[in-house]
């Protein structure tokens, strides 16, 4: 007596198909996706710019072990230079860590050169790593009193290449932001193109189901269930599309965002965990994301184009 | 009930449309059956799209089972559609629904259940004549049947309003009896009852109030 199957007049079905917008939405998500990649991949290398190499100061003091030349404003015995020179910057704030390179250090540094002058007892400078917090200039206040101290020492700091790298990546990520946005905007589109077919072919019945008292708020929401769901659809099948590909320029790019040692040879292919470790946290989270995002802006994009169609009618 | 005052109405807009109701003003109490006549073009379609709320009066007030329309929002339009019954003389069925499905339609869109519904549909499908042909598309169905299957869809959730356009033209003389005899049951119940013929033999073997309309003019009210 019961019928098995319910119907509610709208048959988004035929009106909304399940190949054509999913492909479309995951064709976008996959772009979106690569798009957001380079965007982290861009920030991990300005970070690694900024925090890292380009945050390196290098202090050369020659003579090390001579007496340094001023300590009376330190009120103590006069010391080594070097001994001068580390109390100094160790009291210098915006300096967060100083490296005394090794003697060992020191003569891997300077193989190259040693070896050409054929002298291995040639006297070396004491070389100091300082790290500095981001965008603390320390340089140009101490190094007056190191020179009063030590005179002759050197300081070099790379901030200009690291700062120009920096500019490069901040031009990455918002050429990327960019490529998100038109993805969007064409996902927005495609989205509302593919309604509109699907109103205009169920027009009759969604002016029959209005005239029965169906509200705006109903119809739009069966419209936007359908499309929410399909989109979401797509941006899964965007996102898994998305992931071999990230995860091969993940392995392209790892010398150059890793601060250890990386891998030279790819993981075997098998070996999922070592590929997955691969990927930064950030690329997986972003492949998470995509697919609900997909979603969301699918269903939303819909409520908006039904509610604005159906003011057309009564 | 309704009340219409000085209501009048152009296809395309007040301005350059063309005229189908000009300054039209009535008042029908609830439970009264009426019939509305005139000739072709005379405006009765336009009166009963106004009252089915499938189109606005272009200017002048209409108030519907106590709700004034122009003043109420799209959500309350809505609710109130659901307390109006609507034939019109194309039947309005979706093509591509079973005949059950078209019927069940109005209920489930005020979100009765399904075994509920499905009471509701086999009983109304009884009372038509068509309780063997519930599985059917429209298409598949004669404009007799067709036209008991609108009717049906109409009269299932015992609207407070009911409008009918031509409603018994494809019927033959019993059916149309039978079905004339249920809109006086249903005028008896309290629904209100405006019914649009051409068929003078009907109007004469079921005499009742008339409202006529000439050239979109309101020529005779006798409520």
């Amino acid at each position: 007596m019961a019928r098995q199957r319910y119907h509610d007049g709208l048959a988004l079905r035929q009106a909304l198909p399940g190949r054509f917008l999913p492909f479309l939405v995951g064709s976008m998500a996959f772009l979106a996706a690569l798009a957001l990649a380079g965007g982290i991949a861009a920030h991990s290398l300005s970070q690694r710019w900024t925090h890292g190499a380009g945050a390196v100061t290098t202090v050369q003091v020659p003579s090390p072990a001579d007496p340094a030349t001023a300590t009376a404003a330190m009120g103590q015995m006069p010391a080594t230079r070097i001994d001068a020179v580390l109390a100094t910057l160790a009291a210098t704030p915006g300096i967060t860590g100083t490296h005394r390179l090794g003697d060992a250090e020191l003569r891997a540094l300077l193989a190259p050169w040693i070896e050409q002058t054929g002298d291995p007892s040639l006297p070396l400078p004491a070389v100091i790593e300082l790290h500095t917090a981001p965008g603390q200039d320390v340089a140009a206040n101490v190094l007056p009193r190191l020179q009063a101290q030590a005179p002759g020492v050197l300081m070099e700091h790379d901030s200009v290449w690291s700062d120009r790298l920096a500019a490069l990546a901040a031009s990455l990520q918002a050429c990327a932001g960019l490529a998100v946005l038109v993805v969007m905007t064409v996902a927005v589109c495609v989205v509302m193109a593919a309604t509109r077919a699907g109103l205009l072919t169920r027009r009759q019945a969604i002016g029959l189901i209005h005239a029965l008292g169906a509200t705006d708020s109903y119809i739009s929401g069966r419209f936007a269930t359908r499309v929410g769901l399909l989109a979401l659809w797509g941006g899964v099948w965007g996102s898994m599309l998305a992931l071999p590909m990230l995860l091969a320029l993940s392995h392209l790019a790892a010398p150059f965002t890793a601060m250890g040692d990386a891998p030279a040879t790819a993981p075997d292919w098998r070996d999922l965990h070592a590929w997955m470790a691969l990927l930064p946290s950030a690329l997986l989270w972003m492949l998470v994301v995509v697919p609900p995002a997909a979603g969301l802006t699918g269903w939303a994009t819909t409520q908006l184009t039904v509610r604005a169609w159906l003011r057309r009618l009564p | 009930m309704f009340r219409l005052h000085d209501v009048s109405y152009a296809y395309g807009g007040s301005q350059t449309g063309v005229a189908a109701l000009s300054h039209v003003s009535l008042d029908v109490a609830q439970g009264e059956f009426r019939w509305l006549l005139g000739p072709s073009g005379a405006g009765k379609s336009s009166l009963l799209s106004i009252l089915s709320l499938e189109v606005q009066a272009s200017s002048g007030m209409v108030e519907i089972l106590g709700v004034p329309v122009r003043q109420t929002r799209r959500a309350g339009l809505a609710r109130l559609r659901r307390r109006i019954g609507a034939v019109k003389q194309d039947f309005g069925l979706l093509p591509d629904m079973s005949v059950f499905d078209n019927v069940a339609l109005p209920l489930r869109l005020q979100h009765r259940a399904e075994a509920e519904i499905a009471h509701e549909v086999h009983a109304i499908m009884k009372w038509v004549g068509l309780e063997n042909r519930l599985d059917a598309l429209p298409p598949q169905l004669s404009g007799g049947e067709q036209q008991r299957v609108a009717i049906a869809r109409a009269v299932i959730y015992r609207p407070a309003l009911l409008v009918a356009d031509e409603p018994t033209n494809a019927l033959d003389e019993r059916q149309a009896g039978r079905l004339m005899r249920m809109f006086h049951r249903l005028a008896e119940l309290g629904t209100t009852i405006v019914v649009a013929t051409h068929n003078d033999a009907i109007v004469a073997k079921y005499p009742a109030p008339t409202i006529e309309l000439l050239h979109g003019h309101l020529v005779r009210d006798h409520g």
